[in-house]
């Protein structure tokens, strides 16, 4: 199979996977959902970058897979144990709703990007419109959940169409922005996993159905 | 300026801020009030210094390209900076109330001067650096820290607006980074894969070759991510709740500093893609998003019941009046954007700090727990009152004179429907917010006035942006009216 056959098998599964995240209800699932979405993303990096001789794309695919496919779930696993919380009940968009939603997805993101000129990477002209439905997908999951542990799976989600999208569109971005964009993101992980906590210890609860005092 | 003056300048505010912020994570709380307010002094300066040569003349380059100010990041820096310097005014009263009432202690205090000093240099870099990237990385980084700062308090609500905050803002920047990322691959197809590929300076110099499907849709991710950092509706949900939590000088810093950076970063990706595809999709847009933010922050203003929740949707409806302005184009809108930005952070920042000194008085946020305000604690009273007349724009406030400007432009510009809906709106807005003051200021305190004296550097973080705001609505130096024309050319394409 050639890399670019791989990526386009690989942009069509994150596709199915994705429909399958919006229709579960089951956090559990959808933690597994989601490692499968970031290994297969890891599988295409290490395709293309070892069909191209680019070797930091492999290394990237690698970390993809460790941090993203195996270590954030298995996190997120021990984390949803440790809640009494395991199924989203009454998400904001009941099944029939959230169907549809994912669909309207993929048109939009095929829409999208159907008139962008490819040249870099194999099978970029199927894996950008996959990317960008990954990250509308992420952005449904976090608006439409009320589980702490859902709006996670949803901002993984989110995180993973992101970089599928740089990977598609580039080999990455100059040095120091790299840089600067993994430092933030480590410090971020960090502080919401703090105010995570907090908020579990503070509240008692890991809905956020509690986050109802702020309004008007 | 000598090259060596501009790089250490430059060096100042790049490096500055983290090794302050750091020295005063670790001191005690005493010393750390002093080296935190000397770094964002320190800062502050620098940066002023290297961006007024940008505003009123030809660009400042240091740092071998890193670092370029026209007259639009000049006007951001000189926002930020003074900004930046009422919060730091501020910070030492809020400090003392919060740590008599025990909602705070010492290793707080130390550790709240630290993230404001990382905070404000952060916000200090985004308009001098001349990479797209670097100005998500700088954006980002301010989020976090302001998100700790946000729910440095640990009370339930105040960790709930932070939790909100961390992940909408998340998402937002995450969009950002998509619009910036889609820039890079449009801009590697013309330039190659240099490492100045991500420089809005490159950018604009090729902007009619860059692929225009690409730039499309960057524009449109940029839109969503830096629009929820401005809090455009409908991505504005977290900006009331993290506003109205975060200890005053801090929601001072959030609303009249961080939206205008924002904007800022917002207003690259409009000069990219107007040059690249025409006003067109940009000004649709923004005038689209401008209109629904001043609709959904009136009803809010007018109903609103507690203090600090009003001025935070005050701040959705002027950064609606901005996006206005950039989507208008045309020399008047965009000069009144440039008075508007400078006008709304000195007095929202000021505004901010007189109403924590008010709640803090009269321990409620509520609006009907406050009243009486001038008998209670006339200092910060006055100071409301007379801050939220200048912020209806009522002359002789500059946003009278801006918000006139900007929609003037939009009816010389053919945005007619849109100026008459916005004018509209405003008039609604500014009554309601004078039913506010009324209730703030007269009638008899529901509890009797504390008696303490404020500190003097407090009185004048509150009052020096409320008279310099007034002033620039009588008369405006020809210096300050010569960049705000500088800036209006940058920001229509006719010049830098």
């Amino acid at each position: 199979m050639t890399a670019a056959g791989i990526v386009g098998a690989v942009a069509g599964l994150i596709i199915v996977l994705g429909i399958a995240l919006v229709l579960t209800r089951s956090i559990g699932r959808s933690i597994l959902l989601v490692a499968t979405q970031s290994i297969l993303a890891g599988v295409a990096a290490i395709a293309v970058g070892s069909a191209l001789g680019q070797w930091q794309i492999v290394v990237g695919g690698v970390l993809a897979i460790g941090f993203k496919g195996l270590a954030a779930p298995v996190f997120l696993r021990s984390m949803l144990r440790s809640t009494a919380v395991a199924v989203e009940r009454r998400p904001y968009l009941g099944p029939r709703l959230s169907l549809l939603a994912a669909i309207a997805i993929v048109f939009v993101a095929a829409t999208a990007t159907a008139d962008i000129g490819f040249t870099g990477t194999p099978g970029a002209e199927r894996a950008l419109p996959a990317a960008i439905a990954e990250v509308l997908t992420g952005l449904l999951l976090v608006m439409t959940r009320r589980k702490v542990m859902s709006l996670l799976v949803g901002l993984l989600v989110f995180e993973n169409g992101i970089a599928l999208t740089a990977f598609a569109l580039t080999y990455g971005m100059p040095f120091v922005v790299e840089l600067g964009i993994a430092f933030d993101l480590l410090v971020a992980v960090a502080v919401g996993w703090v105010y995570t906590r907090r908020m579990v210890a503070v509240l008692g609860t890991a809905s956020t159905d509690s986050l109802r005092n702020l309004r008007g | 300026m000598s090259d060596t003056l501009v790089t250490l300048l430059a060096l100042l505010v790049l490096v500055g801020p983290a090794i302050g912020g750091l020295v005063a994570w670790f001191v005690p709380a005493r010393l750390a009030g002093v080296i935190g307010a000397a770094t964002i002094v320190i800062a502050s300066v620098a940066a002023t210094a290297l961006a007024v040569p940008g505003l009123v003349d030809a660009p400042v380059v240091a740092l071998g390209g890193l670092v370029v100010v026209d007259a639009l990041g000049g006007l951001i820096v000189v926002v930020v900076a003074s900004v930046g310097l009422v919060a730091a005014l501020g910070t030492p009263a809020y400090l003392d109330h919060a740590r008599a009432d025990g909602d705070l202690d010492a290793r707080d205090a130390a550790r709240l001067w630290a993230l404001m000093a990382w905070f404000i240099g952060g916000l200090l870099a985004v308009p001098l650096l001349d990479n797209l990237g670097l100005i998500w990385v700088a954006i980002e980084a301010t989020t976090v820290v302001s998100a700790l700062l946000v729910g440095i308090t640990r009370t339930p609500a105040a960790i709930e607006a932070a939790w909100k905050y961390l992940i909408l803002g998340s998402v937002g920047v995450g969009f950002a980074l998509l619009g910036t990322l889609l820039a890079y691959a449009s801009s590697v197809g013309v330039l190659g894969e240099t490492s100045d590929a991500l420089a809005w300076t490159r950018l604009l110099a090729v902007a009619p070759s860059l692929d225009p499907a690409l730039i499309r849709l960057a524009f449109v991710f940029a839109l969503v991510g830096y629009g929820t950092k401005a809090g455009f509706a409908p991505f504005h949900t977290w900006l009331p709740d993290a506003h109205s939590q975060a200890p005053s000088p801090v929601s001072a810093t959030l609303s009249g500093a961080t939206l205008a950076v924002a904007l800022y970063a917002l207003a690259r990706f409009t000069q990219v893609t107007t040059m690249t595809l025409g006003a067109g999709l940009p000004s649709g847009l923004l005038v689209t998003l401008g209109l629904l933010s001043l609709a959904v922050a009136v009803p809010f203003i007018v109903a609103q019941g507690d203090l600090k929740r009003l001025l935070a949707y005050s701040s959705i409806e002027h950064l609606g009046i901005c996006a206005l302005a950039l989507g208008f184009g045309g020399p008047l809108a965009l000069s009144g954007l440039a008075l508007h930005l400078v006008a709304h952070g000195l007095t929202k920042a000021s505004l901010f700090l007189s109403a924590g000194g008010l709640v803090e008085s009269g321990r409620s946020r509520r609006i009907a727990r406050l009243g009486g305000a001038f008998v209670g604690n006339p200092a910060d009273g006055r100071a409301f009152v007379g801050g939220a007349l200048l912020l209806s724009g009522l002359p002789p406030s500059a946003m009278f004179v801006s918000e006139i400007a900007i929609i003037f432009g939009g009816f010389q510009r053919g945005w007619g429907f849109a100026a008459g809906l916005a004018a509209i709106l405003l008039a609604a807005a500014a009554a309601g917010m004078l039913f506010h003051v009324a209730r703030v200021a007269f009638g008899d305190p529901r509890r009797p006035p504390i008696p303490r004296g404020r500190r003097a550097r407090h009185l004048v973080a509150v009052g020096a942006p409320l008279a310099l705001t007034a002033l620039f609505g009588l008369w405006v130096p020809g210096p300050l009216s010569a960049a705000l024309g500088r800036v209006a050319q940058v920001l229509g394409g006719t010049g830098g």
